[in-house]
């Protein structure tokens, strides 16, 4: 998946696009990977929490990041900051690549970011008083004299409407809202370019989080801060965000300005994920695109487009077509049981067990294939493969399975190449609508039909 | 700013919260300055006492510091039996650098920028901690140098003979000398040489009321001294600490747990007043020590506590029973035991070598198992693992074998360590050993969760150092489950001191303790003399439910929840 940079730096053709000039680039990302090591002393294959991830992040700007829960946005806000190790690529933050810095550079470098963190109950220890938790990052880093670090404290709780008098409280006195205030006070204390806020409404009363947004935008005007907005709130989302970046999986789908995005989403996830808003007008009908199953497991992401097992506009191939979309479900369905057994280890136990026609904690793929398939309409030649990919798997060669599978009902999505060669296929960044928008899909090159018109058809 | 001062911060905050409060007290100094005339009139009460305490804390730590001073000698010495003298010398140099960094290193934050601007190099913030560590080792070197090459260390000598003379003749109100017990009956009637000729029953209670007033008067006060800062010097108006105390002090039961246990501090802190006769007469060196008494004939004669001593045990046969007088008319408040010693004073000693060992093995036990605890949970990895190891190592082996094993291995060989306390100092550093895997795993659990929470994260994003964020965000919510347990296991401590004594391995005679006194009584426990060992074996009882008592009581207050639903937490509260 690596070598899919996207090219957001603004080109000469564009300068009449107002919106990218004068943009000025502070974060470029570039490929970045955080794998979570397995762990224990066996090699087991890492968690690809961030799987090659590539943007820009502009001075000023608020880029929104959203994405299911496990889709590795936190893991990426984290990384920015530099509290996971990148396994890969780089973050250059004004040309100094950050994951390279080590010691003193580092730590000279952190009063540059700084975040603020989800849980306001977690994030301020309570066995401080306000005022050695908002002066602890002034003290660590020897700003000035204690006298003006006292005086700054007092005057960062006041920017961020809290009185000098809470100096000497507990966390334990305050509410939810406060504490999230006190946090983000913390957080402004250094004086820092670029502030990662990770889902920083999402544990707050409603009431509350609007008061949070304001102030969150108050100070952005005020500080010229540029901030990383990890929220899974789409609402929330529109209302702060110039630009939206969408993940999955560990992988960006789709990143763009926030209203084109909203309003004309490109890639058949974002579509996904918007139609699953609530809509306050209730004659206004339109389809919500379920997705089934859930994501897929990120120790062992799908070859291909990440989102192929449950892409509602997948790429189907010419001959099936016409296929019954229930019948899709069914493939795709099978495609994952498939995967899950074939990582599935079965001991000498169970495998005597099968020997002799007892009960494992494996279906039969008999079972398997009667309740995907039980009561759907399948046409004679695509049963048939089916069929066939049943009786191999039953064999446990899953592998070849698969590959029966693949062959018969794979398209580009899975990474099958179209011309035949064995290499894996993945897709590639395309640019869409006006304003230097990407999304990350084989359904935008000119040989298929955009996902929309897909999406239309098909619900 | 690559190379401004860092790394000072904590210099800062000590002058900075001095400084507030220092300003408090300034405007308001009335408070303060009563608070303190109460302390020093105490302090002046008992000043020949403190001076005697403050000498026996300089005899401690000398006794530390030359067993530390020797350890690199002994390293080098081992090594050079097997590898040559030089190859000796050089261990004996890196041990000795290696322990003074090791000491340093706590303390090189305190380290004034100063002292490491004067080199003049241009450092950054790792290179001038080490630096500071390096800088502070040296002076800690030569400071060690100077006292072992020099006549400085001969001053030393000197502080702590004159500490020790100015004991000796500084009064005290709970002195045997203010209030003599100790005197003999006159052939006319009345008394000789008691306090105000009063009989020494009489005489021995007065000391022991004023001993019992003194310390609770110097409680209150302590205790008002708190309150007096709360009022009028705190700035916050309310810490979670409040809170915990409020809880502490509805629960009767702990209460009774923290007085159960402060007797028996006092006890053995006051040891040499509590007491009717001194230890030394009595128990280390009757032989040399002789005294008065009135003969059947009526006449005053002298003799040696030794021989005094036999005619009045308490063995089946004869019998001197608590509150009575032996034949030498020595004032016996709780009889004597099996082999004629004062059993008031053996028992009052006696406290004060269970809790020397009790507080020395668990507070030592406790620092390993905070320290392993705290880098086992913020490295993870390869420190966990190792830890786990350790501890599990030295759990495969029963605590009870293990101690045995230990304490007759060095019994055996008369190492140095088992000299102190007749063993008492040995098995304390072997109760260390064997109870820090249990202490441990009962934080671990809590380090683990600690550091989960987003705080520690929140440090590191803005780059405070690991040993840091360990103290400060870590360590807090540490403290309470340390100190629940540590207050559990110092009964299990005390008992097991007894349980070994009373199987003659552990506190060798004659030194006093507790064990040995029921091992000496047991079998007299259906004669007359049952008091000999029934009396050390209720006070063992109900020190060891006190401590027990005191750390459940202080579960119970940590726990904030137990504010929420009262009821409910007190049937949950088994859980921590």
């Amino acid at each position: 998946m690596s070598g899919n940079t996207i090219e957001t730096t603004p080109n000469g053709e564009r300068n009449d696009d107002e919106r990218s000039r004068g943009r000025d680039t502070m974060v470029s990302i570039r490929d970045l990977k955080t794998y979570y090591e397995g762990g224990g002393l066996f090699d087991n294959p890492p968690v690809k929490a961030v799987d090659g991830v590539s943007f820009d992040i502009y001075r000023g700007e608020t880029l929104g990041l959203v994405g299911e829960s496990g889709c590795g946005k936190t893991t990426l806000g984290r990384t920015l900051i530099q509290l996971e190790e990148a396994t890969g690529g780089e973050v250059l933050f004004d040309d100094t690549d950050i994951t390279s810095l080590t010691g003193d550079q580092l730590y000279e470098w952190r009063r540059n970011a700084q975040m603020v963190f989800q849980d306001p109950d977690s994030s301020l220890n309570d066995r401080m008083t306000i005022g050695e938790i908002v002066r602890e990052p002034l003290d660590v880093h020897d700003w000035k004299t204690p006298r003006e670090r006292r005086n700054r404290v007092k005057k960062l709780l006041d920017q961020v409407g809290l009185a000098a008098e809470h100096y000497f409280r507990y966390p334990h006195q305050f509410s939810g809202g406060q504490r999230q205030r006190i946090g983000i006070a913390r957080t402004l204390a250094l004086n820092p370019e670029f502030i990662v806020l990770d889902e920083p409404v999402s544990a707050l009363d409603v009431s509350v989080q609007a008061e949070i947004i304001n102030l969150l935008e108050e100070l952005q005007d005020e500080l010229d801060l540029t901030y990383l907005f990890i929220a899974h709130d789409l609402s929330v989302v529109r209302h702060i965000c110039d630009r939206v970046a969408v993940m999955y999986l560990g992988n960006i789908m789709e990143i763009g300005p926030t209203e084109e995005l909203f309003n004309d989403p490109a890639n058949p996830y974002t579509h996904a994920l918007l139609s699953a808003i609530p809509r306050p007008d209730p004659t206004q009908r339109r389809d919500r695109i379920t997705l089934h199953g859930t994501p897929p497991n990120p120790r062992y992401p799908p070859s291909g487009c990440p989102f192929s097992t449950r892409c509602p506009a997948r790429i189907r191939p010419e001959a099936y077509e016409a296929l019954d979309d229930d019948v899709w479900d069914g493939i795709n369905a099978l495609r994952e049981i498939l995967r899950e057994r074939m990582r599935a280890t079965r001991s000498v136990r169970e495998r005597i067990r099968e020997r002799f026609d007892m009960e494992t904690r494996f279906a039969t793929m008999d079972e398997t294939y009667e309740e995907l398939f039980g009561g759907l309409d399948v046409p004679p030649e695509a049963e048939e493969v089916l069929q066939r990919v049943a009786d191999i798997a039953g064999d446990h060669d899953e592998r070849r399975a698969l590959d029966a599978l693949d062959e018969e009902f794979g398209s580009i999505c899975d990474g099958v190449d179209p011309d035949g060669s064995d290499e894996e296929i993945d897709p590639e960044y395309y640019t869409v609508g006006e304003n230097d928008r990407k999304s990350y899909c084989h359904r935008h090159d000119d040989g298929f039909r955009e996902p929309a018109p897909v999406l239309d058809d098909r619900h | 700013m690559s190379s401004r001062q860092t790394n000072v911060e904590e210099t800062y905050e000590d002058e900075e919260n001095d400084e507030l409060f220092v300003d408090l007290i300034r405007k308001n100094p009335r408070p303060a300055l009563i608070w303190l005339a109460g302390v020093a009139i105490l302090v002046l009460l008992e000043i020949g006492r403190a001076f005697a305490g403050l000498g026996q804390l300089i005899g401690i730590v000398s006794y530390l510091a030359g067993g530390l001073a020797g350890v690199p000698g002994y390293v080098g010495g081992n090594v050079a039996g097997v590898a040559g003298g030089i190859v000796g010398s050089i261990t004996t140099a890196i041990t000795a650098v290696v322990m003074l960094l090791l000491v340093s290193i706590p303390f090189a934050g305190r380290v004034p920028d100063r002292a490491v601007d004067v080199l003049g190099l241009d450092l950054t913030r790792y290179q001038r901690r080490w630096t500071k560590r390096s800088v502070l080792a040296l002076v800690l070197a030569g400071g060690a140098a100077l006292f072992a090459l020099s006549p400085v260390g001969g001053v030393t000598a000197l502080v702590s003979s004159g500490v020790d003379s100015l004991a000796s003749s500084l009064p005290a109100l709970t002195s045997r000398e203010t209030i003599p017990n100790q005197g003999y009956r006159a052939p006319d009637g009345g008394w000789e040489g008691t306090f105000m000729g009063l009989s020494p029953a009489i005489a021995w209670a007065i000391r022991l009321t004023l001993v019992f007033l003194y310390a609770m008067v110097c409680l209150v006060w302590g205790w008002k001294g708190f309150e007096i800062y709360r009022t009028h010097y705190r700035q916050a108006d309310w810490t979670p600490a409040d809170d915990t105390i409020r809880r502490f002090k509805g629960n009767y039961w702990g209460l009774f747990g923290l007085a159960i246990v402060l007797l028996f501090v006092v006890l053995a802190l006051w040891a040499p007043a509590v007491s009717p006769v001194q230890a030394e007469h009595n128990i280390y060196q009757p032989n040399a020590h002789d005294f008065q008494y009135l003969t059947d004939d009526g006449e005053v004669e002298s003799t040696t506590h030794v021989f005094a001593n036999l005619d009045s045990r308490s063995d089946g046969q004869g019998t001197v029973s608590p509150m009575s007088y032996d034949t030498y008319d020595r004032w016996a408040p709780l009889g004597t035991t099996a082999r004629g010693q004062d059993m008031m004073t053996h028992l009052s000693y006696g406290a004060r070598t269970s809790l020397i060992i009790g507080i020395t093995a668990i507070g030592l036990g406790a620092l390993i198992a905070v320290v392993l605890s705290l880098l086992a949970a913020y490295y993870k990895g390869i420190t966990d693992i190792a830890t786990v190891m350790a501890s599990d190592t030295i759990q495969a082996i029963p605590a009870l074998l293990l101690i045995m094993l230990l304490s007759v291995i060095f019994q055996e060989s008369n190492h140095p360590i088992a000299q102190p306390l007749d063993g008492g100092f040995l098995l304390a550093l072997i109760f260390a050993l064997a109870y820090w895997p249990g202490m441990w795993r009962a934080i671990r659990g809590p380090s683990l969760q600690v550091a989960e929470q987003e705080w520690v994260d929140a440090a590191k994003s803005y780059g405070q150092t690991p040993l840091r964020t360990m103290r400060k965000h870590m360590a807090p919510y540490i403290a309470g489950y340390i100190l629940i347990y540590a207050s559990l296991l110092i009964g299990g401590v005390i008992i097991s001191t007894a349980a070994l004594t009373f199987l003659g391995l552990g506190i060798n005679p004659p030194t006093p303790e507790w064990g040995r006194l029921i091992d000496g009584g047991q079998s007299y426990v259906a004669t007359s003399s049952w008091h000999v060992a029934t009396i050390p074996g209720i006070a063992i009882v109900l020190v060891v439910v006190a401590f027990n008592a005191l750390g459940d009581a202080i579960r119970d207050a940590i726990d904030p929840e137990a504010d929420v639903e009262e009821s409910e937490a007190a049937t949950a509260g088994g859980g921590a």
